[in-house]
């Protein structure tokens, strides 16, 4: 009987979570005269795809994605390389300066990113790179939250299996490699997921670094769709579900690496 | 040997990183090697034109891109409040498109540090029919006797009122005074149970500027100015203002006539759905209240509610960024282009904004339009923005202060007070 | 672990070079850079002029500067607490042994994956006074219309509201991970000694997922102290700036008015503040670990 209350409860907290997702989908289908009046209709009274036709005759859309992709998988990859190392230096490797480089790491988290944006413009334009799609990617590789995920994560592998392996011969690069790595692919999966989406939906940067219309990410792209004066509200909604479909086919795929990760790990620590 | 294989890589990795700075270097110069070539010459510009306006404009360049065989534009659009940010950062470093769209009241913020490109001989070497735009229009694009950009439209704030509303109410005469707009908006509320007067007053997506806009109108209709003439200080601190201001206290308050907390989406909504019968907008809205079916509307120019007729009014103005190198056939390729815009207005009327050459107007196909030849009169008693780089700081504190005077049904005088201070340390602080 | 032998330091260097020169490069110059204009006042266009210490002067006499941190610091404790328990228990429940807790694993993640315009239009759509949804089932409901996001009282509530359905996904991440740590055995013989289940998580999960809610406590006050995109868009600081944060005025003044100076003292201020609070809490929390 609790049981099947608890069921109950979480049943409905899901839905109602999930709800806003179901009618911003929702909306997008409608007509823009039937928005205001036709707010309750679960199903729209004259469901259309219009928004969606107009949201992609704006030719520029697939390319849009396209760019996004470019940046976020690119990002994505980069940061891996970039955040793993010193992750794994700050878990086990015992050197001076660790603490230091510690809040050196966490001082950049604490800087609003809009107080860099002029500097980072100036900086990027005297090396000519302004309006190219390495602008985009660029400022967003040092993730600091990554660094603390994987930091976190590798803190827990034991440390006899790296003295086990040392013992076998191992350096530290084989060390990182063979077994840190691989142990740490759920956290890894984790950076991957968060490093992807932040570079998926990051705004004010691209949108001042990159100049060309063509050359806009989706989310740059789509924030267009905001009238002057006035808000269209189901070709808003239309666009949103465009720039975010990609995001949740991404999240999807990469989900599963984490439960295995999870997995993984589980038996063996 | 593994270890060291690994710390080679680290090191190969963050030289590459730093290497990838040098490889987007090659990106910025490709642009201009086109140009060079015979063909078309390539027009590059941003426009801050999206919803419906971006349709309509979208639709003349490429009806400019039709006729002309000899230039290509090419449209950049940015959203409207990212607009200035995105050109002003472009402007730093001479990544500026060859034509933008610079609002007027913004000009003041790009012509002294001398970002803009004076037009004078431009225009002269291709015999610009100069008497043909409005001169009250051309005035603000000029400074210390130089024309640095081209209007394209006057956007003055005007009445829309509802005629099946009108009618049910019983109401044949259209408002002029303070004391008529008060009791035609009542008696529609009554009889028909619709707003009496749609007019946004709290800040939701939008900011509430039409209470900032209706201010400054009561505040010319009464022949006073937020300003002084100087520019360097409030003016509204004082009998006018308190009448002013009291105007669009008591409308909500008062008379009820508005309802309190209502933002501009809700407004627009209202009257577009023939919930309301007078709304007060720019005459951008005019576009899409014709789209809605069954709403049978006229718009006129702001009535004169305290004084003399006098209406707020914005203009969208062309300009070109100064560049170090931009050929003659370049300049006078985008001159051509931004008089080819002016020309067309009646095309841009149809998004609903005013013409402000004196050939559009007498354009048959502008005549045909309807509703705008209503309140194209709006463009004389219209006027602009004071010509200070304080004011956009101005103007939205302005609106600020009185969404919260309107809001809480504030003491005029206070209000004002504060407001003046206010005013006063943001003019201080340029 | 150290390695016996083996040079810890050269190690250590080369494993964080290349995260310390893309960070000195692209995030520790432009700081410097920033923190050079606060001195200056500039447009960005005209010459800039040295001023010294004028912009942090003027910025303590500044009103609107108080007020706005003031918005910030009511954004941080509404937000905070909420967030970590609201992760917390979705943490919970994803760990147990509900049939949904697959299901809820998604579900609760799936709105972080989205961006913040997407986030904000669509609050700011539900949230509409005159059409949204909400008060749309109210006035079904015979109740009158709330200004959610027009109503001073309201409005930062309702911002909190939008932000708690987005962001606390991301939190239960993180103590899901922590969670998964603790090993099973751990539960096992406390299920054997005969605890139930909140003695198991008073006495087991909450000691043992300590450093897990300290990290975790700390990153969402960072977060909740730089709040900006989803006030901007859903009430765009109204009504009458009463929900304008710090970070929106100093956009504001950088961005719109182009006052970069002004701008740039207001977000050392702001970083300054975020470090000592971060460095104190640090203390307190990290000392007996």
């Amino acid at each position: 009987m609790k049981k099947k209350i608890l069921f109950i409860v979480a049943l409905v907290v899901l839905v109602l979570w999930i709800f806003p997702l179901v009618w911003l989908a929702i909306t997008s289908l409608k007509l823009e005269e039937d928005v205001l009046t036709d707010v309750f209709r679960i199903f729209p009274k004259h469901p259309t795809l219009q928004n969606y036709a107009k949201a992609f005759s704006s030719t520029y859309i697939l390319k849009w994605l396209w760019n996004s992709t470019v940046v976020s998988v690119v990002t994505m990859i980069l940061t891996l390389a970039v955040d793993a190392p010193i992750a794994y230096a700050m878990a086990k490797i015992k050197f001076r300066g660790r603490q230091i480089l510690f809040w050196f790491v966490m001082a950049g988290m604490m800087i609003p990113f809009q107080v860099i944006i002029i500097p980072l413009y100036l900086q990027f334009n005297s090396y000519g790179l302004v309006n190219t799609l390495s602008a985009a990617i660029l400022p967003r590789l040092a993730l600091p939250i990554g660094i603390f995920i994987l930091k976190q994560f590798f803190e827990g592998i034991p440390d006899e299996l790296e003295e086990a392996a040392f013992i076998d011969g191992s350096g530290r690069g084989r060390i990182f490699t063979t077994i840190i790595l691989p142990l740490g692919k759920s956290a890894l999966a984790t950076v991957m997921i968060l490093s992807f989406i932040n570079a998926w939906n990051d705004f004010l940067w691209p949108l001042i670094a990159i100049s060309d219309t063509a050359k806009y990410t989706i989310t740059v792209g789509i924030a267009n769709f905001q009238g002057v004066h006035g808000t269209d509200y189901s070709l808003i909604m239309s666009g949103a579900v465009i720039a975010s479909v990609p995001q949740f086919v991404f999240y999807f795929i990469f989900r599963k690496k984490i439960v295995e990760g999870i997995a993984m790990t589980g038996i063996k620590g | 040997m593994k270890r060291k294989s690994l710390s080679a890589c680290l090191l190969v990795l963050s030289l590459l990183l730093l290497g990838t700075v040098g490889i987007g270097a090659s990106g910025s110069q490709e642009k201009d090697v086109a140009s060079e070539k015979g063909g078309p010459i390539e027009i590059t510009f941003w426009s801050l034109f999206t919803g419906g306006d971006g349709e309509f404009f979208d639709a003349m360049v490429d009806e400019f891109n039709r006729t002309h065989d000899d230039i290509v534009m090419t449209t950049d659009t940015v959203k409207f409040d990212n607009y200035y940010t995105k050109l002003t950062t472009a402007l730093t470093s001479q990544n500026a498109p060859d034509v933008v769209v610079i609002h007027r009241s913004k000009l003041l913020n790009y012509v002294p540090s001398g970002t803009l490109y004076p037009l004078d001989d431009v225009l002269k070497s291709v015999n610009a029919p100069m008497d043909d735009f409005i001169p009250a229009a051309l005035e603000p694009c000029t400074f210390d006797g130089k024309i640095y950009s081209l209007p394209l439209d006057v956007h003055a704030l005007i009445m829309y009122y509802n005629k099946d509303l009108f009618r049910q109410a019983g109401i044949d005469k259209v408002p002029v005074t303070y004391e008529e707009f008060v009791a035609t908006a009542k008696k529609v509320q009554d009889k028909t149970g619709a707003m009496g007067a749609a007019i946004d007053n709290t800040t939701a997506t939008y900011k509430a500027y039409t209470l900032t806009r209706l201010f400054m109108s009561f505040m010319e209709q009464q022949g006073g100015s937020v300003l002084t003439e100087d520019l360097s200080a409030a003016d509204f601190n004082n009998e006018m203002g308190e009448k002013a201001l009291q105007a669009l206290v008591d409308m909500v308050h008062k008379y009820g006539i508005t309802e309190s907390g209502l933002d501009y989406d809700s407004s627009v909504a209202a009257f577009k759905l023939g919930k309301a019968a007078i709304h007060i907008n720019g005459v951008w809205a005019t576009g899409s209240f014709e789209k809605q079916e069954g709403l049978d509307f006229a718009a006129v120019p702001l009535p004169a509610m305290l004084g003399k007729p006098a209406a707020w009014s914005g203009s969208h103005t062309l300009a070109i960024p100064a560049k170090k190198e931009m050929s003659n056939e370049k300049l006078a390729a985008a001159v051509e282009f931004m008089l080819w815009m002016t020309e067309r207005g009646d095309l841009w009327a149809k998004a609903g904004h005013i013409p402000i050459r004196k050939s559009v107007s007498d354009n048959p196909n502008f005549q045909s339009l309807p509703h705008r030849k209503d309140y194209a009169a709006a463009a004389a008693s219209s006027f602009a923005a004071p010509r200070t780089v304080a004011w956009d700081e101005i103007y939205n504190n302005l609106s600020d202060s009185l969404e919260l005077a309107v809001a809480s049904g504030q003491d005029v005088k206070t209000a004002l007070a504060e407001m003046e201070k206010m005013v006063n340390s943001i003019i201080a602080s340029y | 672990m150290a390695i016996p032998g083996n040079k810890d330091t050269r190690d250590g260097v080369l494993f964080s070079l290349p995260f310390v020169l893309i960070y000195l490069f692209l995030l520790v110059f432009p700081i410097i850079f920033g923190l050079c204009i606060s001195f200056y006042k500039w447009d960005i266009l005209s010459s800039r002029k040295f001023i010294g210490l004028g912009n942090y002067i003027s910025l303590f006499k500044d009103k609107t500067f108080y007020t706005s941190l003031w918005h910030t610091f009511q954004f941080v404790f509404m937000t905070t607490p909420i967030l970590m328990v609201a992760g917390f228990l979705m943490a919970l429940f994803v760990n147990s042994k509900s049939l949904l807790r697959g299901a809820g694993e998604n579900i609760f993640f799936i709105p972080y994956v989205l961006s913040i315009t997407v986030i904000g239009t669509l609050w700011a759509w539900l949230f509409q006074k005159n059409y949204g949804l909400f008060n749309q089932l109210f006035m079904l409901l015979g109740h009158a219309k709330v200004g959610w996001l027009t109503d001073p009282q309201k409005a930062m509530w309702s911002v909190s509201a939008a932000t708690i359905w987005w962001t606390a996904g991301f939190n239960m991440i993180l103590f899901s991970a922590g969670m998964k740590q603790i090993s099973a055995e751990v539960y096992e013989s406390a299920r054997i000694d005969g605890a139930g289940y909140f003695r198991i998580l008073k006495d087991i999960t909450i000691p043992l997922l300590r450093p897990t809610i300290v990290l975790c406590l700390l990153l969402q006050i960072i977060a909740s102290f730089k709040v900006f995109g989803q006030v901007f868009v859903m009430t765009g600081g109204g009504p009458y700036g009463k929900t304008r944060v710090l970070i929106q005025y100093i956009y504001e003044n950088g961005f719109t008015y182009f006052k970069m100076g002004y701008s740039s003292a207001m977000a050392y201020v702001l970083f300054l503040l975020i470090m000592v609070i971060s460095v104190v809490y640090y203390k307190i929390m990290g000392r007996d670990k």
